[in-house]
C-alpha cells in the first residue's frame, strides 16, 4: 500500500487486529494539540478497532521503537501545523535516521528506523495528520481544529 | 577587536537556557553566564487549589523527574494532615517501601536516560563529532545491540513506575499519609522474573553494569580530557541517614566541603533558617546560597557528583564496589572533575537497580494497611518534603487555609542548587576551551554544552516553567555587538 489512492482506501478495519497500533500524539491541555487523542477518544467511543492496541502519549520515545516492533501495522495520529494540509492528511511514513532527537522530541520516522535498526522489524506506518491552529494552555479543540477532526472522522467512517 | 559568544539554545538539556560568553581585544574570556530565560509560574499557580491537588499538579512541571515532585509534595501533605516526618511520624513500612521503589524506578529511568541518550553518545564520538552524530540517533546507527539494551532499560523503568505509581507520566497512587494501593505478587514478579519483551531484575543490573564499564573504559582511553575538564570545587549537599550515608527518600541535609568535614547538618524541615535565595537581572532562575557563609561562598553542589562525595558507603554490593573505587580516586577528597558527575551517575544506575531488588524481595510491599487517618486535631496547615530526585536535593514547601486551600508553595529544585556551580563550571569550560583562540569552532561551544549537560540540569524544573523549550550560546564584543551565535 504505497501510492496516494491505496492510502486513501485504508479503512480503520484495516487496524482491527491484536498486532495493530493506533497511537494518539498530543496533550488535551494544550488546545489543538489535543486532537491525536480526540481521534482515539472517537475510535474508542464508537467501539472501533477493539481488538488494536491503542496508545495516548504526550510526545514519541525511543522505547516506541521496541513498541512498533511488535506490531504489523501502525497508524500514528497527531496534530499538524503544516499549513498546505487543509483538513488532514493521511499518508504512509519511511523510515528515516534524520536527527531529530532531543529530549522533549523525536520524529516518527526516527523511530522506524531505529525499529529496523535495533530490532529487525518493519512495521507498515501511516500517519493521520490533523490540522490544527492554537497550541495554549487551555483544555478544548478550536472551532476549526474540530472541523478537522470531523473530516478526518467522516473520511474513515466513509471507509469503513 | 572584543567579542560576545552566544550559545542560544543549549542542546539536550530539559528546559530553555542561554550561554553567553564575553570575550576582550586579546579573545580572553572575561565573563560567561548561563542565562535561565523561561518565566516561573508554577508557586503562584497552585495557590488556591485544594491542598491535595498540589502533588498531581506540580508534578507537571516536568515530564522527566515527575516521580520526584510527587513523592516530595506527598511528604510535604503528610506532614500537613500531621502525620507527617514534620511530627517525626514515619509512614506504614509498606507504604514507604511502596514510594521509595518508586522512587527508586525514577532514578534508574531518569539516570539511564541523562547517560544514555545524552552523555555516552558525546563519549563514544567525541565532543567535536558533527552535531548529527553525536547523539542517540547516531549511536542508533554505530552501535545498534547498545541501544536495544538501553531502550530495554528505559522500558522496564517505565514499567516499573506506570505499576508503582498507576502511570506512565504524572502519577496518582502517592497521597496524604500513604498509597493508594500496593504491588501484588504478580505484578512484583514481572519485574523480578521479566517476560516476554521486559526484562528480568537480575538483567537489569547486568545492563546496568555495562554501563559503567562504559565509562571506564572511556576514562581509560581520555583520561587526561576527563579529569581536567572543568575542575570545579563546591560544597557538597544531599539527605543522608543516621549513619551519614546518602537515603534518596528522607534524611538530614548535610553539607561537606572538599575535605570532606560537615560545614552544616540540619533537619530540612529548618531549611528556611539555613538557606536564602539570591537573584540576578540576568536570569530567572535564583541562586540558593546558606545564610551563615553569605552569597560568594555559600552555595551548594547536589546531584551523583555531591552524593558519592558526601556518603561513606552505599548499602547495596556492587555499587559499593565501584563506590570504593570511585573514593580512591581521589584519595578520599572530594571529587570536583564535572565529568566524574558521569562516572557518579553509572554507580547510582547500578545502585537504583540493588535498591529495586532488594525492595521487590520484601513482602511489605504486599500489605494492605497503606494509610495513616490523622485524629481530626492533627491538621497542621504546613508541611515540608525533600527528596534526593536524579538531579539532586528536591523541596516541596506549602501552607494552607483551614479550608484547605493553598495559600503558600515554594519550591527549591536541585538545578537551582546547582545554578552557581553551573555558572563556574561554564566559566571553567569557556577559559580552557575559548580564551585566547583565533578561531571559535561548533566544538568548543559544544565543550560548554558538555560541561552544562554533565549536571543534567532541568530547566523546565527549576523556573517552573510551561511551555517549549530549546536552549542558545552568543559572543558578545567588547562594545556589546554579537559577533557569533549557535541557536539549535
Amino acid at each position: 500500500m504505497n501510492c496516494v489512492a491505496e492510502v486513501n482506501r485504508l479503512s480503520l478495519t484495516d487496524f482491527n487486529s491484536a498486532d495493530c497500533l493506533i497511537y494518539g500524539i498530543g496533550n488535551v491541555g494544550r488546545q489543538d494539540d489535543g486532537l491525536g487523542w480526540a481521534f482515539i477518544d472517537w475510535i474508542e467511543a464508537q467501539g472501533l478497532c477493539s481488538k488494536a492496541e491503542t496508545v495516548r502519549n504526550y510526545q514519541l520515545f525511543l522505547e516506541d521503537a521496541d513498541l512498533i516492533s511488535r506490531k504489523k501495522r501502525v497508524l500514528f495520529v497527531d496534530a499538524t501545523k503544516d499549513m498546505t494540509v487543509e483538513h488532514f492528511a493521511l499518508y504512509q511514513e519511511q523510515a528515516k535516521l534524520d536527527f531529530s532527537f532531543t529530549s522533549h522530541a523525536i520524529s516518527i520516522a526516527a523511530i522506524m528506523a531505529t525499529c529496523q535498526l535495533c530490532f529487525d522489524r518493519q512495521p507498515d506506518v501511516y500517519v493521520l495528520a490533523i490540522r490544527g491552529y492554537e497550541w495554549a494552555l487551555q483544555e478544548g479543540l478550536t472551532e476549526h481544529a474540530q472541523v478537522n477532526l470531523d473530516q478526518a472522522v467522516l473520511h474513515f467512517s466513509k471507509s469503513d | 577587536m572584543s567579542r560576545k559568544l552566544v550559545i542560544d539554545p543549549v542542546t539536550r538539556i530539559e528546559g530553555h537556557g542561554k550561554v553567553t560568553i564575553q570575550l576582550d581585544d586579546d579573545n580572553q574570556v572575561t565573563d560567561a553566564k548561563l542565562h535561565v530565560v523561561e518565566f516561573r509560574g508554577f508557586e503562584k499557580l497552585v495557590q488556591g487549589h485544594p491542598y491535595w491537588e498540589a502533588p498531581m499538579l506540580l508534578q507537571r512541571i516536568c515530564g522527566i523527574c515527575f516521580v520526584s515532585h510527587h513523592l516530595c509534595g506527598a511528604k510535604a501533605l503528610d506532614d500537613m494532615i500531621g502525620v507527617g516526618l514534620g511530627q517525626h511520624i514515619r509512614l506504614l513500612p509498606g507504604p514507604e517501601k511502596i514510594r521509595r521503589l518508586g522512587h527508586y524506578a525514577q532514578q534508574l529511568q531518569s539516570h539511564v536516560t541523562a547517560y544514555f541518550y545524552l552523555v555516552v553518545p558525546e563519549m563514544l564520538f567525541g565532543m567535536d563529532a558533527p552535531p548529527e552524530q553525536r547523539n542517540v540517533l547516531g549511536l542508533v546507527e554505530q552501535d545498534p545491540a547498545l541501544v536495544k539494551r538501553v531502550v530495554a532499560l528505559r522500558k522496564w523503568g517505565q514499567e516499573l513506575i506506570k505499576t508503582v505509581l498507576g502511570k506512565r507520566m504524572h502519577g496518582i497512587s502517592s497521597v496524604p499519609g500513604g498509597v493508594s494501593k500496593n504491588i501484588s505478587i504478580e505484578e512484583r514478579d514481572r519485574f523480578l522474573q521479566g517476560e516476554e519483551g521486559l526484562l528480568s531484575i537480575d538483567e537489569v543490573i547486568e545492563y546496568a553494569q555495562e554501563g559503567l564499564e562504559l565509562f571506564y573504559q572511556f576514562h581509560e582511553q581520555h583520561r587526561e580530557q576527563v579529569d581536567q575538564f572543568a575542575v570545579v570545587p563546591a560544597l557538597d549537599m544531599c539527605l543522608v541517614n543516621d549513619e551519614g550515608n546518602v537515603d534518596y527518600y528522607h534524611g538530614r541535609i548535610r553539607i561537606i566541603d572538599e575535605h570532606k568535614h560537615i560545614v552544616q547538618e540540619f533537619d530540612y524541615h529548618d531549611y528556611l533558617q539555613h538557606f536564602s535565595e539570591a537573584t540576578e537581572a540576568w536570569s530567572y532562575m535564583k541562586f540558593p546560597y546558606l545564610k551563615a557563609l553569605g552569597r560568594e561562598k555559600g552555595s551548594v553542589r547536589v546531584g551523583p557528583l555531591a552524593r558519592l562525595n558526601v556518603t561513606k558507603t552505599l548499602s547495596t554490593p556492587l555499587a559499593e564496589a565501584a563506590l570504593k573505587k570511585f573514593h580512591a580516586y581521589t584519595n578520599g577528597r572530594s571529587n570536583n572533575m564535572t565529568l566524574h558527575t558521569n562516572w557518579a551517575r553509572a554507580i547510582e544506575i547500578i545502585h537504583s537497580a540493588e535498591l529495586i531488588k532488594a525492595l521487590l524481595n520484601d513482602t511489605d510491599l504486599q500489605n494492605t494497611e497503606l494509610l495513616m487517618i490523622p485524629a481530626d486535631t492533627a491538621w497542621t496547615g504546613e508541611g515540608i518534603g525533600v527528596v534526593e530526585a536524579p538531579r539532586g536535593t528536591l523541596l516541596h514547601h506549602y501552607r494552607a487555609a483551614k479550608t484547605g486551600d493553598i495559600t503558600f508553595a515554594n519550591l527549591i529544585v536541585s538545578t537551582t542548587q546547582n545554578n552557581q556551580v553551573i555558572n563556574r563550571t561554564v566559566q571553567s569550560v569557556a577559559q580552557d576551551y575559548i580564551s585566547g583562540k583565533a578561531e571559535i569552532t561548533e566544538g568548543m561551544l559544544n565543550a560548554i554544552e558538555v560541561g552544562i549537560r554533565a549536571y543534567d540540569p532541568c530547566l523546565s524544573c527549576a523556573t517552573h516553567a510551561l511551555g517549549q523549550m530549546p536552549l542558545k550560546i552568543s559572543v558578545f564584543d567588547a562594545r556589546g555587538n554579537i559577533i557569533d551565535e549557535l541557536c539549535r
